[in-house]
């Protein structure tokens, strides 16, 4: 979890930098598609996982031991 | 306006436009089923909701493959915002974007491991080999406008009247196609409920309102495709008029006709596509 808390915020980080990059510094056309196609969805994402409810340090072992039922 | 801003600002209008045309389209279906049904706002309410709530990632899916095709659905209708209202591009483009959109279906469910998401998976295919035929609408507009540029079309339209009117059954495949992208339609094989929430399945939490983000942006794009493209040049008060009243007739028709099993759906949609392209063509050739 923690390895997805840090990764998420790198990845918000450098998508909100690109964002910032295109609106301010006003680049060629084709980098703004390029930071828009990659980097809005990468902020969307990121933003979610940093957002997103975490499992409270009680409950964790009855998560993980929770028996699979399979399908 | 600053590039980047314009195409924010179009992906954020896409998301709650999509979003709110979904919840009236609930709404509608309710009412004809004599429900009170959701507001309007719960498709939006629900997308957010999702943000917050508690994920799980399944031991079955496969990582970071799960993760990453929700966010190419992403990029993939954020490329549709670029090229539709942003730079009214050429629709070879959408076609592209569309295909690609099957491939994501396809691989949404089978990355997720669950059986629902396979059989999802296969459907996707099936699905993908009607409403591809579907998208021959692209040439008779071609063979009607000599162009497939966007911006050329409605300029087009501006000087010789809406398409609508010149090759009708190509405006009814496409209408065909928008219907088999409504969630609750009798062509929605994919998310049938019969396989739960099909390739959805097994996306909860984030992935759930991430795909549900695209889903939005989805709609919107294909209704203004349809209104762009069928009956030209029109307002902001014209798109809202036209994507409300295409969402309502799709909720009449979702509401009033059952889910068709896969064979049936693939049969129905390739009838519509058949009488769509020969129609046209012999209606241009008369007229």
């Amino acid at each position: 979890m923690t390895t997805l808390k840090v990764s998420s915020y790198a990845i918000f980080l450098l998508s909100i930098s690109g964002i910032i990059y295109a609106l301010v510094f006003n680049p060629a056309d084709w980098i703004v598609y390029a930071i828009s196609i990659v980097l809005i969805p990468t902020f969307i994402l990121s933003l979610g996982l940093i957002l997103m409810a975490r499992v409270k340090k009680e409950e964790e072992d009855e998560r993980r031991n929770e028996p699979f039922i399979g399908y | 306006m600053n590039l980047m801003a314009n195409i924010l600002l179009n992906v954020l209008i896409a998301f709650l436009i999509g979003s709110l045309l979904y919840g009236l389209q609930r709404k509608v279906m309710a009412r004809i089923q004599t429900r009170p049904g959701p507001p309007i706002i719960q498709h939006l309410l629900h997308t957010l909701k999702f943000f917050i709530k508690e994920s799980s990632f399944p031991y079955t899916a496969a990582m970071p493959f799960y993760i990453a095709i929700a966010s190419m659905l992403c990029a993939i209708w954020v490329s549709a915002v670029i090229v539709g209202p942003v730079i009214e591009g050429s629709l070879l483009l959408f076609f592209g974007i569309y295909a690609l959109q099957k491939i994501v279906e396809h691989n949404a469910g089978s990355s997720s491991g669950s059986p629902y998401g396979k059989l999802s998976c296969v459907r996707a295919v099936f699905s993908a080999a009607a409403e591809v035929p579907l998208f021959a609408v692209l040439v008779i507009i071609y063979l009607q406008t000599q162009t497939m540029v966007i911006s050329d079309i409605i300029n087009y339209q501006a000087v010789n009247g809406p398409l609508i009117f010149t090759i009708p059954l190509a405006a009814l495949m496409f209408f065909v196609l928008i219907l088999s992208k409504s969630p609750d339609s009798p062509f929605a094989i994919t998310k049938g409920k019969d396989i739960v929430s099909g390739y959805e399945t097994e996306h909860f939490g984030v992935l759930r309102g991430y795909l549900m983000i695209s889903e939005s942006i989805a709609w919107y794009m294909l209704l203004w495709v349809f209104l762009t493209v069928f009956i030209g040049p029109l307002g902001i008060l014209g798109y809202l008029v036209g994507m409300v009243a295409i969402s309502v007739l799709i909720a009449f028709i979702n509401a009033t006709t059952p889910l068709l099993n896969p064979n049936h759906s693939i049969m129905v949609q390739i009838t519509f596509a058949f009488i769509g392209i020969v129609g046209s063509l012999v209606l241009m050739m008369v007229m």
